[in-house]
């Protein structure tokens, strides 16, 4: 299995499953076990084992194979973790957040704000000429916001992810 | 340099990896000594394998462990992981409150530093 104590591989675990379904991939008993088998295992609550197992699977973090039991006809799931996949996803979601970066730095650009002082609102230059510059939740007046520092933090992001 | 070292990096040399159908041909090694010696810097977590088609043909894509492991820290703001990991919001980038909530880390990382 792949680091657990990586701070990129715990940030993405965390991020899909929670603290509860990390502490779960924690624990996860070795072999081929059963949901029920890795509630009691982790001492984790088995809605949530269920949750954790359903969210890796579709991440192709989990495996699971199913048994028939040749008496009663019951179906068995079994399943264990395989976190081999684990740098494709990784890629993915780097592709994903570049994507998403670039097209929020293109908004940031072509936009100019306005934000209420107490914090309740941010403004595109429109809306707020439409609720003539006043915070539509407190009534105080707006002000304008320079978004030059998020543009440069955006900036610098997407150079460096692009550099790699 | 051992034949290992040498292997390492010319793996090393491809930023997003290299077939390992080409890497033997790269280094003018045999197909078979060039799995083997593939197969050793994967135990040692130096290089790792993902399956891949190159020219129609099952082979494997090939990438330094330093390479990947770097690359991915970008995901991280700090400690906070990338909010559109696994997020299953329809949400427009452009206005998506948790990718602000990201971006600010970044913002307030640039100030601390």
């Amino acid at each position: 299995m792949n680091d657990l104590n990586d701070p990129v591989i715990r940030g993405y675990l965390t991020r899909l499953v929670g603290e509860d379904g990390l502490v779960m991939v924690e624990r996860m008993p070795e072999g081929e076990v059963t949901d029920e088998q890795i509630a009691e295992a982790t001492e984790v609550l088995l809605n949530v084992v269920r949750r954790t197992l359903f969210i890796m699977s579709e991440n192709k973090l989990a495996v699971c194979r199913r048994e028939r039991d040749s008496n009663s006809g019951w179906l068995t799931y079994l399943w264990h973790l395989d976190m081999t996949d684990v740098d494709p996803q990784l890629a993915k979601e780097k592709k994903k957040l570049t994507k998403n970066l670039a097209l929020r730095l293109d908004f940031e650009e072509g936009n100019v704000f306005y934000v209420c002082p107490d914090g309740c609102v941010r403004m595109l230059f429109n809306d707020a000429v439409e609720n003539e510059f006043l915070c539509p939740m407190c009534g105080e007046d707006l002000t304008f916001k320079d978004n030059a520092d998020f543009t440069d933090a955006l900036k610098k992001r997407i150079e460096t992810i692009s550099e790699k | 340099m051992e034949l290992d070292e040498l292997t390492l990096n010319t793996i090393r040399k491809h930023k997003d990896g290299v077939f390992q159908s080409e890497l033997w041909k790269e280094m003018e090694i045999d197909s078979r000594k060039c799995s083997r010696i593939v197969t050793k810097l994967i135990t040692d977590n130096l290089v790792i394998r993902e399956s891949a088609v190159s020219n129609g043909a099952r082979t494997y894509l090939l990438k330094s462990v330093d390479d990947t492991k770097a690359s991915y820290d970008d995901l991280l703001a700090g400690d906070v992981f990338s909010p559109c990991a696994g997020c299953r919001d329809a949400c427009q980038p452009e206005l998506c409150d948790k990718l602000s909530d990201w971006i600010l880390h970044l913002v307030n990382l640039e100030d601390e530093s």
